[in-house]
């Protein structure tokens, strides 16, 4: 399977908007009238201070100055959020908000000196060009800070929103992968395995009751492996020659199998199934697909501070491997969620028609 | 009598089967192979009229073996639970064992087998014929991909040269085989298929209509609808084999 890549464009085009609008509307009424009021106090306070008494006209100019100022960054609001500039790329969106911040400063800039005009506040002496980029500019100072803050409230909700998106996606993925790894018995093993048990039936009594008790205990932890977290090494162990044994009945002399254990690490936890899979893969990816069979050699010791476990086959790596690839990738996951990121699963290719799958697990020594 | 042939890689699994077929006189098994080099070997040596078949074995898939025959015999799958030969027999409505075999599943297939016979004795193909030319009541299997064919040879009405390929056209299908034309045209009856231009061989018995065209040339339409040139040349043996 193929990692599911995170398109962060689909997620917050869809479900964002909405969600904005209804929370961001409360931050946002509070912030316009803290943020106006702040300036209204500070002009209110700029007069007291230079002329000693607040006059109407003071008061007046203020209130144009402060309401002019909340209608039109609500219209630009407006049409930030109508053509959805804050969802786009710093990039994409600082010509835009330039252009926007021009426009509403000039038409800010008119209206209050339509306003003053009208209320004739204004004192007349200046042309009107000159009141106009004077008043652009008054407005400037304020408005640009307003739409840093405006894009840059949006900026960090959305990416923490895509964060924890790709968080949840990331433990829904591992979690998935978890189970198919835990459930998976491969039914070709099984039913070939009774193919043969059949067959020797006739030929083989014997041989053919001890392969229904192996064939047995295989189903039976493989059912219990979605129990347990992990199982000691031994207890795995015993499943894998189980199934090589029933293997053996397959391949006959196609499939040779050893054996390099250090006592010592039988106690050692593993996750269940896990060197199971592994020694399956051996099979199904190595000797079966070779006409004079091949050997299987399964290693564990310790190295360091960890419990090294090596399998070995005969075989090649096939760069296709889009179904057993997804095992291989989950099986690194799962050794790291259960032993932290010192775990280590790699497979490669070494000399002559051999392939290594070497799993790291660091061993507790409070144990 | 049925001779048969086993093709399977485990020892265990081929003799299951033979203790089986032991049900049924009518079929003879006659050898057995573990991988398809052999199988290919023995099909060739021993033109058996049906071969049991496992589609998994190391080296060469059933499948891969089958395409690589020149002429398919009468083939019963065999497999345990394969994913991938599932989806293929579910596309090609092929027939297929799963293992371990049910004897009453042995039994329909064998009977199916026999009623097709029965339409088209075994007898019928002229043995003394030298067995390199392909009869049109042979069946070729055809691989493309994932979906893969048994069609008979008087089912195909058209090959097309497509680089070192060829181009197959039956029913609504035109999967393309490794093959050249020329190495085709070796082995095709030349009562049936002709070759009417440097990349075609037409059926004869195919074609729907036939037109006169520049140069003295013909130009044939197929019964699919396809329209091919007659080249000069091929034209006036067109017309010689035509007026018999």
């Amino acid at each position: 399977m193929e990692n599911p890549r995170f398109d962060p464009s689909r997620t917050t085009s869809g479900p964002l908007i909405p969600r904005m609008t209804k929370n961001g509307s409360r931050y946002y009424w509070w912030c316009q009238i803290g943020g106006w009021g702040t300036l209204a106090l500070l002009l209110v306070l700029n007069s007291t201070t230079l002329e000693q008494k607040l006059t109407h006209k003071d008061v007046e100019i203020m209130l144009i100055t402060v309401l002019t100022g909340i209608l039109v960054t609500h219209v630009f609001r407006e049409v930030i959020r109508s053509s959805g500039w804050a969802l786009l790329s710093v990039e994409k969106a600082i010509p835009k908000f330039l252009l926007g911040i021009v426009l509403v400063c000039i038409a800010d800039g008119l209206i209050r000196i339509g306003l003053a005009d009208a209320l004739g506040l204004s004192s007349m002496k200046a042309e009107f060009m000159t009141r106009l980029l004077t008043l652009t500019a008054d407005t400037g100072v304020v408005i640009v800070p307003w739409t840093l803050i405006y894009y840059l409230f949006h900026y960090i909700q959305i990416s923490s929103k895509q964060q924890l998106d790709t968080f949840k996606l990331e433990a829904l993925v591992k979690e998935l992968e978890l189970k198919t790894i835990k459930a998976h018995i491969n039914p070709h093993f099984i039913f070939n395995a009774l193919n043969s048990i059949r067959a020797l039936i006739d030929e083989n009594p014997a041989r053919a009751r001890t392969a229904i008790t192996e064939l047995s205990n295989i189903l039976r932890s493989s059912m219990q492996a979605e129990k347990l977290e992990t199982v000691t090494f031994e207890k795995e162990l015993n499943i894998v020659k189980d199934y090589l044994a029933l293997e053996h009945i397959r391949f006959e002399d196609r499939l040779q199998v050893e054996y390099e254990i250090d006592e010592d690490t039988l106690d050692q936890p593993i996750p269940p199934m896990m060197l199971q899979t592994l020694v399956e893969n051996a099979i199904k990816h190595g000797i079966s697909r070779q006409v004079e069979g091949g050997k299987v050699r399964i290693v564990s010791d310790f190295k360091d501070d960890y419990h090294e476990l090596v399998i070995l086959n005969t075989g090649v790596l096939n760069g296709n491997r889009n179904s057993d690839g997804f095992g291989l990738a989950s099986t690194k996951n799962r050794l790291q969620l259960l032993f932290g990121q010192k775990a280590n699963f790699d497979i490669r290719e070494v000399n002559d028609n051999t392939v290594e799958a070497r799993v790291l697990i660091p061993v507790d020594m409070s144990k | 009598m049925i001779r048969a042939i086993i093709i399977d890689d485990e020892r265990l699994a081929r003799n299951e089967l033979k203790k089986l077929l032991l049900d049924f006189p009518e079929i003879e098994v006659i050898a057995e192979a573990a991988n398809a080099v052999e199988g290919i070997e023995k099909i060739d040596s021993l033109n058996p009229d049906l071969i049991f078949l496992d589609i998994q074995m190391p080296g060469k898939t059933g499948f891969d073996m089958l395409s690589e025959l020149e002429r398919a015999p009468n083939v019963i799958f065999t497999t345990a639970y394969d994913e991938y030969a599932l989806k293929a027999f579910e596309v090609n409505a092929l027939d297929y064992l799963l293992k371990p075999v049910e004897p009453k599943r042995l039994a329909d297939a064998l009977q199916k087998l026999q009623i097709e016979e029965d339409k088209e004795p075994l007898s019928d193909h002229p043995i003394s014929v030298n067995r390199s030319i392909l009869n049109e009541h042979d069946q070729v299997f055809v691989k493309d991909g994932e979906r893969c064919w048994f069609v008979k040879l008087s089912d195909i009405r058209l090959f097309e040269s497509v680089g070192n390929y060829a181009k197959v056209y039956f029913g609504p299908n035109k999967p393309l085989i490794l093959k050249s034309l020329n190495a085709l045209e070796e082995r095709l009856d030349e009562k049936v298929f002709f070759r009417a231009n440097r990349k075609h061989i037409v059926n004869l018995r195919l074609i729907e209509k036939i037109e006169p065209y520049f140069n003295g040339g013909l130009l044939l339409e197929m019964k699919g609808g396809e329209k091919i040139e007659v080249s000069r040349r091929q034209t006036v043996k067109f017309k010689e084999m035509m007026s018999l």
